[in-house]
């Protein structure tokens, strides 16, 4: 059979609506910083107590992606290095994939998940985290952006 | 086209967007598969027992990175995967699949005169039947699958599965509802119109020996 290929180009989209949308997210910040929490740019964040790492998405990723229905998470004991690939979220018929903020062992997923996916955009910072890994390289995190810049971020990166 | 061979194209046209220095919006893959089942990321609910009832159809059967859940493609079915660069875009997900709802509904009412509803479970609908189903891949903003809308696509293939995964609910063609035969090729020209509509973008037509 015959498949055809077709270039997209030119593309023109404004982007009022998103400006409107963003601007909210950074009032929200404002009102809840947390300053041990850490982002990176795809909007995961990690929360860092001793040498153990919380990982979720950030409100901004929850309301991008809509309900999300599954969460695919890495297993138990999984070694992971910064950036990799490690699991997908679905919403919307769509599979978007999540990375790991840092490098190290998984030693917990949230196991609420699994019956309640939901609880990622309820409770993205609190009971919607996704999994926590044993930190092997601890000098990753401060690499990764803060509250503030990741507020700034959002706002230029998708301006 | 295989579906194997038809996915290896899509990664690699993903991959060479997402390493790209070059400014580039993305491609916009029409295919027509032989006979697949294909389910998404969700398996734990299609066992190999399943998996080899329908394979003894005569399709093939594919585990899929993908969203949504059970579904067929086979010949009659206009295959759209648009491996897009979201950032050119928009770079939220949930407006990606919307839009992609939007082109079918538009498809389906200005060029039909149909009345094509979308409800929270996605997908395009005719009254309570299904005509164009989706599932999608976003990687660092990249997206791959895509959807299928029925134009004269033997619709007995979907009587063997739950199509993604709704109870109650029909699939349904072009060629069904309009009873005359409405092909692929008869339907391209205008969903290409409502694509590049939907997503503000041009299209321009390329050999694939000139992308691989």
């Amino acid at each position: 059979m015959m498949i055809r290929i077709i270039k997209v180009t030119n593309c023109v989209w404004g982007n009022v609506n998103h400006a409107q949308r963003l601007s909210l997210n950074v009032l929200r910040f404002s009102t809840s910083a947390v300053k041990d929490r850490f982002y990176t740019d795809k909007h995961e964040w990690i929360d860092v107590k001793d040498n153990i790492g919380t990982i979720g998405i950030s409100d901004y990723a929850q309301d991008a992606l809509g309900d999300v229905v599954y969460a695919e998470l890495p297993a138990i004991g999984t070694e992971v290095k910064i950036k990799d690939e490690c699991g997908a979220l679905e919403s919307v018929k769509a599979a978007s994939e999540l990375y790991s903020p840092a490098s190290g062992k998984v030693i917990e997923i949230n196991s609420h998940l699994e019956t309640k996916p939901a609880l990622i955009n309820q409770s993205c910072y609190e009971n919607g985290w996704l999994f926590k890994l044993e930190l092997s390289s601890l000098e990753e995190i401060p690499n990764l952006m803060n509250e503030e810049q990741y507020a700034e971020f959002i706002k230029q990166d998708h301006s | 086209m295989s579906y194997d061979s038809c996915l290896k194209l899509q990664n690699h046209l993903s991959e060479s967007l997402k390493t790209t220095t070059i400014d580039k919006c993305g491609y916009l893959l029409i295919v027509e598969h032989d006979p697949v089942y294909t389910v998404g990321i969700r398996q734990k609910d299609y066992n190999p027992l399943l998996e080899e009832n329908l394979i003894k159809l005569g399709a093939e059967f594919k585990r899929t990175n993908r969203g949504g859940l059970i579904t067929f493609h086979g010949p009659g079915q206009l295959i759209a995967y648009p491996i897009l660069n979201l950032k050119k875009f928009n770079p939220s997900i949930r407006w990606y699949v919307a839009n992609l709802e939007t082109t079918i509904k538009n498809l389906c009412n200005e060029t039909y005169g149909l009345t094509a509803t979308t409800t929270s479970d996605t997908g395009v609908w005719i009254d309570n039947h299904k005509i164009c189903a989706i599932g999608v891949r976003c990687s660092r903003y990249v997206t791959t699958h895509g959807l299928a809308l029925n134009c004269n696509t033997d619709l007995s293939w979907f009587k063997h599965i739950v199509p993604c995964g709704l109870h109650g609910k029909g699939v349904t063609s072009l060629s069904t509802i309009f009873e005359k035969n409405i092909s692929v090729n008869d339907v391209l020209p205008y969903f290409l119109q409502h694509f590049c509509k939907s997503f503000s973008c041009d299209i321009l037509n390329t050999e694939i020996d000139k992308i691989v």
